[in-house]
């Protein structure tokens, strides 16, 4: 028998799952009611996903608030027990949280922590390495790469309360990462750290992805992350699965137009600009149109034809818009 | 089989001794906890020798038995404090997500949850109790070796259904994420064991024996070391804490199982 | 006055919003009361009267245990020093009304819900245990149990209030806390009448605010203590009370300095 050369990491299949949750009744004689008979609401915060991560893949997560990523995102790490559908994660039903699954899978969370508060870092270290019954070798090395690699040498003896947002941040992935996991769930990872902060880590990710062949799922609010990290996406809305596919394609299907700007050496015809695209601004030397995709090439050409350019970019459509758009936001 | 148990006895080590490190970056805490705990059991004391003043039986035991059935609740209900202390966190540890690492990890969730964190000043305090205790068993007349089996025996068979609570109150706290402290109704419930059980009327001593085994937990002991039960009450006691073990542990993994994460 | 009104309106709807907490709580006090008075009941046997108590009496005074429990001992003592710790405070520093009021319209609303529901268990006591209660005939009696329970319970608001603002200097007040409720608990009589201790031990206590808390609206509705005395005894309640709050307004002042220097 031949062995597969890409095998599935992880699928979930028409996962569900609804939250049951009480009614608060308003007033005085309503919280009298909901004393003796309480009233409770079931809400669908995951609607049959279904999609399928091979081994080595980093993919994004992508949603608006509430839209069941989070949810999603525990179903698989086996915390939450899902209404309807299955999952199989490494061989395992989450859910069942078999040892041998949890050995080889990671979850972090970027608004919550693993690390023991009033201690250094390092005696949380030390108590994963029991939980995840590492012998001292694998330990040592496991943690010298890690410490390398997030630069976290000077903050392990520091007690964790006493470390930055960014210090913490990096020694929540090296706590998380200690065994090798070979699925890395990641929520968030990147959330109130600084731009520079956000850089490391998201280069540590990619790093990781690399090294170790691991599969994983990422979901950020911060679309540079996704678009840094991951060639592929999966849009999730209301519960529902909206797009499974490459982040360029997503990219063309809602990005039907592109951004000329240019930067003029003298005097132009502002409103001349408009026969060329939608005018998004024109002011003091410089201007900015949006242009349909199949007509980039003539409008361009035009502009530098009939107008003053001393210099021209074409761009894509900030990802940001489109996923707004995606959402069906403004 | 072996080997798991020394993982997690090891484990149990590490998290005891992180929890005493955490601790001691504490001390006016910790100092606090510690002087109002010696205060509540010197009262206590305080209290049960004032009222020998005044009788010389309660319920027909003498001071030094009334003494043993108080210090026998002690025990329990420290030992309990100091192996099942994480029970009273369990709320915390369910809202803020703690629980969510322990359940993703290979390592029952049970343990950590209810015995993963050890308060060190609740060792302090078990030394003198155990050491009056020493005294009071030494002070009372002789009754012979097997006797003193049998309440070690019962004392820790109590300590197994003490750990039955825990874990079915860990259990609700986890199905809930409601319960403020469902732990507190426990401990109040539990000041019940402070007397001998014979000085409640019998519907209540019924119910303290039966409904909510307190007796067992407390009274048991210190009867069975003064000769007054039956070897058929043993009997019910062990029994009692093996079916309380099996139904909290069910209750658990129902909970779990139903168990919603908390938002965010 | 109308926010307060609000505030105290809010936290009502909460306290019932949170049912099993208030079961527990409410359970758990009762099997406190339960416990004392059958051990009380013990003590009398035979005899008419103990420690110059008769039974009616005795059962009296557990029952206002129970209530004064509810009325004084609910403190928001926890929330407060979360809401330091945390920083929360802030939140109310910035709005047009005074914390301490604000605080004692919520503490107020908690009482309301625990006294009433004390007042149930009052009367499922009475029907279960033998022996009657002692019900003063002297709307006197009433009148001056109604005043020095209230000025009782905000005795203990004050104080409780003074020893949680500890937490503007040190995110370890909860020790201290703790202790003090403890030793308030056992000081004001909340366990067993203060008669039952030695005379050197109770002229101590009488030099504290404590026994003003329990003991002492005890044992003027108990009609224990002639009139005069009991008017006597009022003013100096009312001194400890103007002492209380002076000591509580003081401590969050300058608690409220050092919150403010250090930049929350």
């Amino acid at each position: 028998m031949r062995k597969c050369l890409v095998t599935a990491a992880l699928t979930a299949d028409a996962l569900t799952k609804d939250y049951r949750s009480p009614i608060k009744e308003p007033g005085l004689m309503g919280g009298l009611r909901g004393l003796f008979d309480r009233r409770y609401k079931d809400t669908r915060a995951v609607d049959a996903v279904s999609f399928s991560i091979q081994e080595g893949e980093l993919v994004g997560f992508l949603g608006a608030n509430g839209a069941g990523k989070t949810t999603t995102l525990k179903m698989l790490a086996g915390l939450l027990t899902p209404t309807s559908g299955t999952a199989r994660a490494l061989g395992h039903v989450p859910w069942r949280r078999e040892a041998a699954f949890q050995r080889r899978l990671s979850l972090v969370m970027g608004q919550r922590t693993q690390l023991w508060w009033e201690l250094p870092a390092y005696e949380t270290f030390r108590l994963n390495k029991d939980i995840y019954g590492l012998s001292e070798q694998e330990f040592r090395a496991s943690l010298d790469e890690l410490v390398d690699m997030l630069d976290l040498g000077a903050h392990l003896s520091v007690p964790v309360k006493k470390l930055s947002l960014g210090e913490r941040m990096r020694a929540e992935l090296a706590a998380a990462l200690l065994h090798r996991p070979s699925l890395l769930l990641l929520d968030e990872p990147t959330i109130g750290l600084d731009v520079i902060m956000q850089k490391k880590v998201r280069e540590f990710v990619r790093g990781y992805n690399k090294r170790t062949g691991a599969a994983i799922l990422l979901t950020s609010h911060n679309m540079t992350d996704v678009v840094e990290l991951c060639r592929r996406v999966i849009v999730i809305e209301r519960g529902r699965l909206l797009y499974d596919g490459a982040l360029d394609a997503l990219v063309a299907r809602y990005a039907d137009h592109k951004i000329l700007r240019a930067r003029f050496s003298g005097p132009f015809d502002a409103a001349g600009l408009a026969a060329l695209g939608t005018v998004m601004s024109a002011e003091e030397g410089r201007a900015a149109l949006q242009v349909p995709r199949e007509r980039v090439a003539a409008s361009a050409a035009a502009l530098l034809r009939d107008f003053p350019v001393a210099d021209l970019d074409v761009e894509e459509v900030d990802i940001d818009d489109i996923v707004r758009r995606l959402f069906g936001g403004a | 089989m072996s080997g798991e148990i020394r993982r997690y006895a090891r484990l149990w080590a590490r998290t005891a001794s992180m929890s005493m490190q955490a601790q001691l970056t504490y001390r006016l805490g910790s100092a606090g906890f510690l002087i109002g705990k010696v205060v509540r059991l010197v009262f206590f004391f305080a209290f049960v020798a004032a009222v020998f003043d005044h009788v010389q039986t309660v319920a027909g035991y003498t001071l030094l038995e009334t003494a043993l059935f108080f210090l026998t609740f002690n025990i329990v209900d420290m030992i309990a404090q100091v192996f099942f202390r994480g029970v009273y966190n369990a709320r915390r540890t369910v809202n803020e997500g703690d629980f969510d690492f322990y359940l993703i990890q290979p390592c029952s969730p049970l343990l950590r949850m209810v015995c993963s964190s050890v308060d060190a000043l609740d060792v302090i305090t078990l030394f003198p109790v155990l050491a009056m205790t020493a005294v009071v068993l030494h002070r009372l007349p002789p009754l012979g070796f097997a006797r003193g089996v049998l309440y070690a025996a019962l004392t820790l068979n109590a300590v197994a259904l003490v750990f039955a609570v825990h874990v079915a109150v860990a259990a609700l706290t986890v199905r809930t994420q409601e319960l403020e402290n469902a732990i507190w109704i426990y401990r109040d419930v539990m000041f019940m064991g402070r007397f001998p059980v014979d000085v409640y009327a019998a519907p209540v001593r019924w119910a303290l024996t039966f409904g909510v085994p307190i007796a067992v937990m407390t009274s048991f002991p210190a009867k069975a070391f003064l000769g007054l039960l039956s070897p058929a009450w043993i009997a019910y006691a062990f029994a009692l804490s093996a079916a309380a073990l099996a139904a909290s542990l069910a209750y658990w993994r129902a909970s779990v199982a139903r168990y919603t994460s908390s938002s965010s | 006055m109308k926010k307060y009104l609000t505030a105290y309106s809010i936290a009502l709807q909460e306290t019932l919003q949170r049912r099993w907490t208030l079961l527990m709580d409410r359970v758990g006090g009762f099997a406190v009361v339960l416990s004392l008075y059958s051990f009380w009941n013990v003590l009398l046997g035979d005899k008419a009267t103990f420690l110059g108590y008769t039974r009616p009496e005795m059962l009296t005074y557990v029952l206002i245990i129970n209530v004064l429990r509810s009325f004084v001992f609910t403190g928001r003592g926890w929330l407060l020093v979360g809401e330091i710790s945390s920083g929360r405070v802030s939140s109310y520093l910035v709005r047009p009304l005074r914390y301490e009021g604000y605080a004692l319209a919520l503490d107020l609303a908690q009482k309301t819900v625990h006294v009433g529901s004390a007042f149930l268990e009052i009367g499922l006591l009475v029907l279960i245990v033998r022996g009657g209660v002692f019900v003063p005939r002297d709307p006197a009696a009433w009148a001056l149990f109604a005043l020095a329970a209230a000025m009782a319970s905000l005795i203990f608001f004050f104080l409780e209030f003074a020893v949680s603002t500890l937490a503007f200097w040190t995110s370890e007040s909860g020790g201290p806390l703790f202790c003090f409720e403890l030793f308030l608990q056992f000081a004001a009589g909340a366990f067993f009448p203060l008669d039952v201790l030695p005379e050197g031990l109770r002229r101590l206590l009488s030099a504290t605010p404590f026994p003003y808390m329990v003991y002492f609206p005890a044992r003027v509705l108990l009609q224990k203590i002639p009139p005069q005395e009991a008017v006597r005894m009022l003013a100096g309640e009312s001194a400890w009370l103007a002492a209380a709050a002076a000591v509580a307004a003081a401590a969050w002042n300058r608690g409220l300095l050092s919150y403010a220097a250090e930049g929350g």
